[in-house]
């Protein structure tokens, strides 16, 4: 149990150590790198049926941003299609026997939400100018400034412990359950941490186009 | 009883009672706001899609204050930092 929450050093690579986790997000990644190369070979305008389903999939979360913030579907569609694409992944991965979900790991998902922490001034700033974007953190009343900033950091702390608690809580349910009964018992844990993994990422996904959308829209419009 | 037994039976009995106590009000909180969705949802229903869809953020807000306790519950159980200053 305590290998779940502080993973062991596996071997030690260019003098980092390399945990369970690190060789969990190289497959994953291996995996849809993989996978997006295979079925993105002699594109077409017609479509196949294998580039169908990633133009399925990228319609989807471009639906997903469009019906939250018109207007700004296209700009946000990189950062946000990865991150659903990415965690939707890592959270099915532990069905794999012998991956860990990365995201099970706080120190992932606190990275996953670091990324958000500071796309959110990124854009900010690119669409609205420093002035303007400064200004925002002032703009109801100045004394509402610190509680701007603590904020932020509350709703990057939130996301990552709600995708790793979620993840993590899991997984330590299916390993008691395998303590009990090893072969059948897990399986309807197993089945419903599919469901919860892919609806976290959902999750994950649409509090990130609501932070990115407050960040961008301008109040004068 | 000797300092260490009163600490890992402290720990323990708080870790049990605060997931006990942490999941009842969240719980409650989603209760209330699945009712609250089924209802306009009765009242309205070709609004059924962005009701489920803000039904389904808002439940996922409470229920990372469950998922607050829940982790915790596992660090004092699982990953106890002040372990180290008891068993010296």
């Amino acid at each position: 149990m305590e290998e779940m929450l502080n993973p062991h050093v596996l071997f030690v690579l260019f003098g980092i150590p390399v945990t369970k986790t690190v060789v969990s997000t190289w497959v994953v990644m291996g995996f849809l790198v993989l996978f997006s190369f295979l079925l993105t070979r002699k594109m077409r305008l017609v479509p196949t049926r294998m580039q169908n389903i990633l133009e399925l999939f990228v319609e989807a979360i471009l639906h997903l941003i469009e019906d939250m913030s018109p207007g700004n579907g296209r700009k946000f569609l990189p950062l946000v299609g990865t991150l659903a694409l990415f965690i939707g992944t890592s959270d099915v991965a532990g069905l794999v026997p012998g991956l860990k979900p990365p995201t099970s790991d706080f120190n992932t998902t606190l990275a996953l939400a670091l990324i958000i922490f500071f796309a959110v001034p990124f854009y900010g700033i690119k669409v609205r100018g420093w002035k303007n974007y400064l200004k925002s953190y002032f703009s109801p009343s100045p004394i509402l400034a610190p509680f701007h900033i603590i904020s932020e950091i509350t709703r990057t702390f939130s996301l990552a412990l709600r995708l790793f608690g979620n993840i993590m809580g899991e997984e330590i349910i299916i390993a008691i359950l395998f303590l009990l009964s090893p072969l059948f018992l897990p399986l309807p844990m197993m089945l419903f941490s599919i469901f919860t993994g892919i609806i976290q990422a959902y999750i994950f996904t649409v509090l990130s186009v609501v932070y990115l959308s407050a960040a961008v829209e301008s109040s004068g419009h | 009883m000797q300092g260490e037994i009163l600490f890992l039976c402290i720990t323990v009995f708080t870790a049990g009672f605060s997931i006990a106590l942490g999941v009842m009000f969240p719980a409650m909180g989603q209760g209330k706001a699945c009712s609250q969705a089924l209802e306009s949802i009765a009242r309205q229903p070709e609004a059924a899609g962005p009701i489920s869809r803000t039904l389904f953020v808002g439940l996922a807000m409470l229920e990372s204050l469950a998922i607050y306790v829940l982790v915790v519950s596992f660090i004092l159980l699982f990953a106890n930092p002040l372990l180290k200053y008891v068993f010296k």
